[in-house]
């Protein structure tokens, strides 16, 4: 029982790293990002690539890999929804760019990669260390500590600095703000590069501990999507609430039922959040169509 | 010869897809990127009722269709009143749940197995065994849905469609009750998805849940986006389009692995490139998304 | 005059903002009732209320008597109320036409049954709207434009256009929300024309404007709001002498 608890402690702080990074893109641009997901795996491909290909050491490998991931992030939004914002893109036309870049994306990486495994591990299966009656290994520390002061840092980010408060005024209202000085687009750019290096730093850390896939990346992006949709799109804390509600249902349904069903089982509770409480737990209530 | 049919019939069976997608999407605005897993009830449904019971063609393809409608009531009753993106999640939601289901109850669909040696059509003592009667078949299908979706659009039903992708607000202040609009047209969206998994299902005569992916739905709404959502034409060149160009690179030379993957990158990057320099596709009016005052 | 409409006690309150405060008045038949006030006043929320697309925090709704609490927008619409928007919501992708078509009630071919299985049936009402439709159109000189799309029209034309699919939906109560703000002088007078005529026909009107001119002109009784809360009430000439009114505007 332990173990499931660590276990959904280590897959929530997985989610809460990718989610973190939704949530803070989707605050700044207000539509749902799907090749954030893409960006999560480029940054395990890239560091592989560095300290397989390259043969660079593991730590600047990793370090490559989140520099990449950033850069993905950056390249696509000044590639695709820049663009598409100058042109008064609808919320739907950038979502299906998104998902059309995702796949793009995808195809990109199986073709230089292959459809198989890949692992970032230096040697063999990292030794698992006992903890309280369940065994946690390295890795899956390193997860919780970097998930939770990244989650810590965001949420002063938004909440108590200048920057924040200019990411969230963009959020509102693009053109008052711009009125106001701030700069929107450099303001959206650095939302992107932020949520993407988190994405970066999910998916190096997660290889670390375990394999790689093509598809790892939207597995993840749809459980931090799901996350922050749980906890309330707006709210970090919620986030991080959600997180662990999935990271905890996903393991508690895995070892009570079969984890085949654990992912039919997550999603049928977004809906379910998604009918009851769109707002999540800690979001404010969605405002109602205007008149 | 025998190759060129193949297409011909994939094309019609994606035509009726992208036609379902279409009246949903594109007609009244609500996109949704479950249409796989309707494909997919109507597969399974239709191989099912084929393989274990023995069922005629007629009466698993009208099962499947059914099952569609019903499912559909399940999903749509109670999250057509999101909000868009969050509708969108939940169609999301909905198809992913689908595809567990299908690959994980073993006991009903046998898996990641799949289903096979599903019966060709034998539709009142005409065998369809061979590709040129498939092809007649296919295109009688894909030219039903498409009266279907043209009749309903141009009724007052379908006006009113338009009037809910363009301004949901207007139209209920007019009087019209968009909650039945909407329900009843993603029925309609399902059963013809459904029937297209049924033909899929009795041509192909093997199916298993890697055809009705997420993927697969994304690959939908490219077709329809790319070749304009909402008019009339658009849905069928958008499905040729993207059925015939990949298949065109067969004959590039390129290992089929490889194939596969630049297939996708066709489909993803078509549809990122459309957005930003087409957003009508090639033969719509209007760019996808909501026109006038929206909200 | 019988109320036709009765608005009892409506409150309403947005996070901290007072849009209705205890607001009551009615509204006869056959009556022009004109609702000016300052910007902010409560007008709009007051058309949201009585169109359903707002709930109030307290009070009722009376239609001939009958509650309409909770009936939701399109429901009311078919009972018989009709309106336009401050931010003028028409289809403009569509044709004139068509945007009126829209409006009408109880077409068969609104039903997903009949356009199946009463094609025939659907095509002769369709036909019949058509002819109704155009006469509109005829009425108020925008039948050559009838195949144009909505945008095409100028603004004041989208206005009038708004206001023939209030008459298309066969509304008894008509609700108009800034029926001639921002548009030139001669198309002012030819709407206000139009809604002088509009009680002769079984409508009763509810007007939202700032432009006084208008109000004084074609208004048979005048609310005055401010902040919610109704502040004067009688004759155009009454109310825009009241001092109540007058410090109100200075203010």
């Amino acid at each position: 029982m332990s173990q499931v608890i660590v276990n959904a402690i280590v897959s929530a702080a997985g989610y809460l790293l990718v989610g973190l990074g939704f949530a803070l893109i989707y605050s700044t641009t207000r539509f749902f990002h799907f090749a954030h997901g893409i960006v999560v795996t480029a940054g395990a491909y890239v560091a592989f690539a560095l300290t397989a290909w390259l043969g660079l050491p593991l730590w600047t490998a990793m370090f490559g890999g989140i520099i990449a991931s950033a850069l993905l992030g950056g390249i696509i939004e000044l590639s695709v929804y820049r663009p598409l914002r100058t042109r008064a893109a609808s919320a739907g036309i950038l979502l299906l760019a998104s998902l059309g870049a995702y796949v793009a994306l995808q195809a990109v990486i199986v073709i230089a990669f292959g459809s198989g495994t890949q692992t970032l591990r230096a040697g063999n299966v990292p030794e698992a260390l006992p903890i309280l009656g369940a065994r946690i290994t390295i890795p899956q520390i390193a997860t919780i500590v970097v998930s939770s002061v990244c989650c810590l840092f965001v949420w002063l980010l938004l909440t108590r600095t200048q920057i924040g408060k200019m990411l969230r005024a963009v959020a509102c209202d693009h053109d008052l703000a711009q009125v106001c000085g701030i700069r929107g687009e450099s303001v959206i750019m650095a939302a992107f590069l932020l949520g993407s290096s988190l994405a970066g730093l999910a998916g190096v850390l997660l290889a670390l501990d375990g394999d790689m896939t093509p598809a790892m990346g939207f597995q993840l992006l749809l459980m931090g999507m799901l996350a922050v949709i749980v906890g309330g799109i707006d709210s970090i804390p919620g986030a991080a609430l959600g997180a662990v509600l999935l990271g905890l249902t996903q393991n508690l349904s895995a070892w009570w039922l079969s984890s085949k069903w654990e992912d039919a089982i997550v999603f049928a509770i977004l809906i379910l959040f998604l009918l009851l409480r769109p707002q999540g737990f800690l979001g404010k209530p969605l405002g109602k169509v205007t008149v | 010869m025998e190759y060129l049919l193949h297409v011909f019939v994939l094309v019609c069976i994606y035509a009726v897809l992208t036609a379902s997608l279409d009246i949903l999407a594109g007609r009244t605005g609500l996109l949704s990127i479950a249409q796989a897993a309707f494909y997919g009830v109507g597969a399974y449904a239709s191989a099912l009722l084929a393989v274990r019971l023995g069922a005629p063609f007629l009466l698993t393809v009208l099962a499947g269709m059914v099952m569609a409608i019903v499912i559909s009531l399940v999903v749509s009753l109670p999250s057509l009143r999101l909000q868009d993106d969050y509708f969108v999640v939940a169609t999301f939601a909905f198809q992913m749940i689908v595809f567990s289901i299908f690959t994980n109850w073993m006991e009903l669909t046998r898996g990641p197995l799949g289903i096979a040696g599903i019966p060709q059509p034998v539709i009142f003592g005409w065998h369809v065994n061979n590709h040129a009667d498939f092809m007649l078949l296919a295109a009688g299908s894909a030219c039903c849905a498409y009266v279907t979706v043209h009749r309903i659009a141009r009724s007052p039903y379908g006006r009113v469609l338009h009037a809910i992708r363009e301004d949901e607000v207007l139209a209920r202040a007019v009087g019209k009750n968009t909650l039945y609009f909407k329900v009843t047209v993603f029925a309609v969206s399902a059963a013809l998805a459904a029937m297209a998994g049924s033909l899929y299902a009795h041509y192909i005569t093997y199916i298993d849940p890697t055809n009705f992916t997420v993927m697969e739905s994304i690959l939908v709404l490219s077709m329809v986006i790319i070749g304009g959502a909402g008019s009339m034409w658009g849905p069928l060149v958008g499905a040729a389009v993207l059925v015939i160009l990949p298949e065109a690179l067969r004959f590039v030379g390129l290992p089929s692995s490889v194939a596969a993957n630049i297939r996708q990158i066709l489909y993803g990057g078509l549809l990122v490139v459309f957005m930003i320099l087409r957003p009508r596709g090639l033969m719509g009016k209007y760019a996808f998304g909501k026109g006038g005052t929206g909200k | 005059m019988t109320a036709l409409l009765d608005i009892r006690n409506l409150d309403k309150h947005f996070d901290g903002i007072t849009a209705l405060d205890d607001f009551s008045c009615t509204l006869g038949e056959g009556e022009i009732l004109g609702v000016i006030g300052p910007n902010g006043a409560g007008k709009t929320t007051l058309f949201n209320v009585l169109t359903g697309f707002t709930a109030p925090d307290n009070g009722q709704v009376l239609l001939q008597g009958n509650n309409l609490n909770r009936l939701s927008p399109h429901k009311r619409a078919r009972l018989g109320i009709a309106r336009t928007f401050q931010n003028l919501r028409l289809i403009r992708r569509i044709s004139v036409l068509e945007n009126v078509l829209l409006c009408f009630k109880d077409q068969p071919g609104e039903r997903l049954s009949n356009v199946f299985f009463g094609w025939g049936h659907c095509r002769a009402q369709e036909a019949s709207s058509r002819q109704k439709a155009f006469s509109l159109l005829r009425q108020v000189g925008l039948a050559d434009k009838a195949n144009d799309p909505a945008d095409a029209l100028s603004y004041g034309q989208q206005k009038l256009l708004s206001i023939v699919c209030c008459l298309a939906a066969d509304a008894q109560i008509i609700l108009l929300d800034e029926p001639v703000a921002g548009i030139a002088p001669k198309m002012i007078d030819k709407i206000l024309e139009m809604i002088q005529g509009l009680p002769k026909q079984g409508k009763s009107i509810v007007l939202i404007e700032h432009n006084l001119d208008a109000v004084m002109q074609v208004c048979h009784r005048v609310i005055f709001m401010d902040a919610g809360a109704k502040i004067s009430e009688g004759t155009p000439q009454q109310v825009r002498d009241d001092p109540r009114v007058i410090e109100a505007y200075i203010d």
